[in-house]
């Protein structure tokens, strides 16, 4: 069950981002809270749908590396709110074939299943802890799949340029500080394109141990988007490349698409293999 | 030579890991990386073999299960399980004719070649090799040897009635071999009110039964002891003939983020629970019926995922349970619930009761030497999976009690991913029993451990 534990992790991946966006929001005005919803909405909900092959790379101190390559297909029923997800596994080997099926509801646990070709077995998948690591990388389910606006209080810092980005600084603190391993975040947003620049995470003592930086952005049919981003781990010097190889909006995805079938049956037209 | 064997398919192994090593150096000539106007560092190859072979992919795999209980039984007193294993897979979707391509046509073939050091034969099963159509927007058909699953359990079936490999499970092969392929036309239909899946499987296969006797030593009803290769029971499987045909159907819809399923079933059983000639030990495959239901869903404010499946087995040879030499129907329910926990760990537990029916008619017509039996047997699984060293370690151990049976069989299994291709698996098979005669019970001397090492490509 090596593949439950691999997919589960991917099982995660989108499931916090859309989670209750506008009510959050609502409870949770100011400046910094607006800079941080358009910052979501950006990052996660851009275009009506998209179809997407990700490259991932997990380097450890020594230069050993370990690569992901995987489709994905996004599709948004409401800009913010519900969102459809299938993935599906090129690589590694070991996990070809496999794909995922995530139904994201605002306001309720997704739906999450994973399908394993080997033993034609569809799975339903329950995901409660975001913060492990996704698929043994730097990054945690939150970190991919945005985390949720109302989980922390938001306060815009100031203006900065950062290389060639003028960005809004915003510093991101947990209201319930037990749940997780930082103290707060502080990050910078392009004020342009609303898209994160960098994301510094600090522990409990207030040290900075975790980095993100977004290293490449594009404008794909107009769409400002993140096709290369890093997590650095700066105790272990362990880090993780996630790199978007190619990407197509609005390619007319339909909800009737994510069903069952498409687990067990991967879409040609959509999924080159 | 058997070292000679050894020795090519040693060669071939490394032949064909080499090859496809030099294959996949360069990556897929896929159309889409040219999508999205991202300039592509990669080279786009148009070869057509490329092509082909690029979609080759496969593991050897070596491994040795030494038992540590012994029971001089079985053919093989030291171990359980001593093979090396190579398998390839390859995917073909043609482009032309016209028409065919119109109904995306899928062609799979994944095969496996095995060394089995403690049968001492070389084998080459196919498992699995079928076209896959879509004739209609709303309709795939299947049709070849392929695995098929349904039904809520995790390592147990009530409404999936397709064979099983007990033999693999028990000596420690990957999970993938618990599943044995059937030749089968699966026809499915897709709507949002209902979605149907039809199975027609003309040519009946078993389960691949422990009651061979000659890897395993079982409870041997004829001889009324644990018996291993002495064990001469004769099976006498269905005819090949179109009345023997199986069917299998699954209908299922979501409510809401519940999944409900309903499923019907005629054919047989899949291991020999019907006894033809006591003098003979000629055992048979009864033919049954399996109707059933099955939910899976959310479980509501304490998280995880919650499950329930029901199933009448319809013994149709012995409807009324008079007859001693052929299983009784029953009714089957299966109750189970999974969720996951901070630092990667992840729990799971069933509970399944079998209930025999005609229960009467069984104590009135059994005979000094059949198998006791109860008319509520209880199950009881536990599951639980923690991931080490960012998840490339996977620590779990998985469980089956029953407290009806007083029998236990534990399954402790440590997988480490070294890197993107080699997998080391090392695990055990633990069997406990009060009596020789319960499910897990009978397997109590085949303990063993077994360590496997892979490498994927």
């Amino acid at each position: 069950m090596k593949y439950l534990g691999f997919g589960l992790v991917f099982a995660s991946l989108l499931s916090v981002s859309g989670m209750e966006l506008g009510s959050a929001y609502a409870a949770n005005s100011g400046e910094g809270s607006t800079v941080m919803k358009e910052m979501l909405l950006a990052y996660y909900y851009p275009q009506k749908d998209a179809q997407s092959d990700v490259f991932m790379r997990i380097v450890n101190r020594q230069g050993q590396s370990r690569e992901r390559r995987l489709a994905m297909l996004r599709l948004d029923k409401t800009d913010g709110g519900e969102q459809f997800y299938y993935i599906y596994f090129h690589e590694p080997a070991d996990v070809q074939g496999m794909s995922f099926l995530v139904l994201k509801h605002p306001g309720r646990d997704d739906d999450r299943w994973l399908y394993i070709p080997s033993i034609d077995l569809v799975k339903r998948i329950a995901t409660s802890d975001k913060r492990t690591s996704f698929a043994g990388s730097d990054f945690t389910y939150e970190d991919v799949s945005g985390r949720d606006l109302d989980e922390d209080e938001h306060e815009l810092l100031g203006e900065e340029a950062l290389g060639e980005y003028s960005t809004f600084l915003v510093k991101s603190t947990p209201k319930r500080s037990g749940d997780v391993e930082f103290s707060y975040r502080k990050l910078w947003i392009d004020k342009t394109t609303h898209l994160p620049v960098k994301v510094e995470h600090y522990d409990l003592k207030g040290t900075l141990y975790k980095v993100y930086e977004t290293r490449q952005v594009q404008s794909i049919e107009g769409t400002p988007t993140i096709t290369k981003a890093a997590m650095k781990d700066i105790g272990s010097g362990h880090e993780t490349e996630i790199t978007i190889k190619a990407i197509t909006y609005d390619v007319g995805l339909t909800p009737d698409l994510f069903q069952e079938r498409l687990l067990r049956r991967a879409p040609s037209q959509w999924i080159r293999r | 030579m058997g070292l000679v064997r050894r020795l090519i398919l040693i060669a071939f192994i490394l032949a064909a890991g080499s090859t496809s090593k030099i294959l996949f150096a360069e990556p897929a000539s896929l159309d889409s990386w040219k999508i999205g106007n991202i300039p592509q560092d990669e080279k786009i190859s148009t070869d057509p073999w490329a092509k082909i072979f690029d979609s080759v992919h496969g593991f050897i795999e070596a491994a040795y299960g030494p038992k540590f209980s012994g029971d001089k039984l079985t053919q093989k007193n030291d171990y359980n399980l001593l093979e090396q294993r190579l398998q390839l897979k390859v995917a073909y979707r043609p482009q032309k004719p016209a028409w065919l391509a119109s109904w995306n046509p899928e062609f799979f073939y994944k095969g496996d070649l095995l060394t089995d050091e403690y049968k001492e034969t070389v084998r080459y099963q196919i498992r699995e090799a079928y076209g896959l159509v879509s004739p209609l927007s709303w309709m795939d058909v299947k049709l070849g040897r392929q695995i098929l699953t349904w039904g809520t359990g995790d390592y147990l079936f009530i409404n999936d009635v397709f064979p099983k490999d007990y033999e693999s499970f028990f000596i420690g092969r990957d999970d993938e071999y618990l599943k044995a392929p059937s030749d089968a036309g699966k026809f499915s239909v897709f709507s949002r009110l209902v979605s149907m899946d039809v199975v027609v499987i003309p040519s009946f296969t078993p389960d691949v039964s422990i009651s061979r006797g000659d890897r395993l030593s079982f409870y041997d009803i004829f001889l009324g002891r644990i018996a291993g290769k002495e064990s001469s029971l004769i099976f006498t499987e269905p005819a090949f003939q179109p009345k023997n045909t199986e069917i299998a159907t699954r209908l299922y819809r979501n409510f809401g983020e519940y999944e409900t399923d309903l499923y019907a079933f005629k054919g047989f059983f899949n291991q020999p629970r019907g006894i033809k000639n006591e003098s003979t030990q000629d055992v048979f495959y009864p033919k049954r019926a399996v109707f059933g239901a099955s939910i899976r869903g959310p479980a509501p404010s304490v998280g995880g995922i919650a499950s329930g499946e029901v199933g009448y087995s319809d013994s149709l040879q012995d409807r009324s349970g008079k007859n001693r030499l052929i299983e009784n129907s029953a009714m089957e329910y299966l109750l189970g619930y999974e969720r996951d926990f901070q630092k990667d760990w992840r729990m799971g537990m069933q509970y399944l009761v079998e209930q025999m029916l005609n229960f009467d008619e069984f104590k009135a017509n059994s005979q000094p030497g059949d198998i006791p039996r109860d008319e509520f047997r209880q199950l009881l699984t536990f599951r639980i999976t923690k991931l080490f060293w960012r998840q490339t370690l996977e620590a779990s151990l998985f469980t089956f009690y029953s407290p009806t049976d007083s029998d236990a069989y534990l399954r402790p299994r440590f997988t480490w991913q070294a890197s993107d291709h080699w997998k080391l698996t090392a695990g055990g098979n633990i069997f406990f029993g009060k009596y020789d005669w319960t499910e897990f019970g009978q397997l109590k001397d085949n303990d063993n451990l077994y360590l496997r090492v892979r490498y994927t490509f």
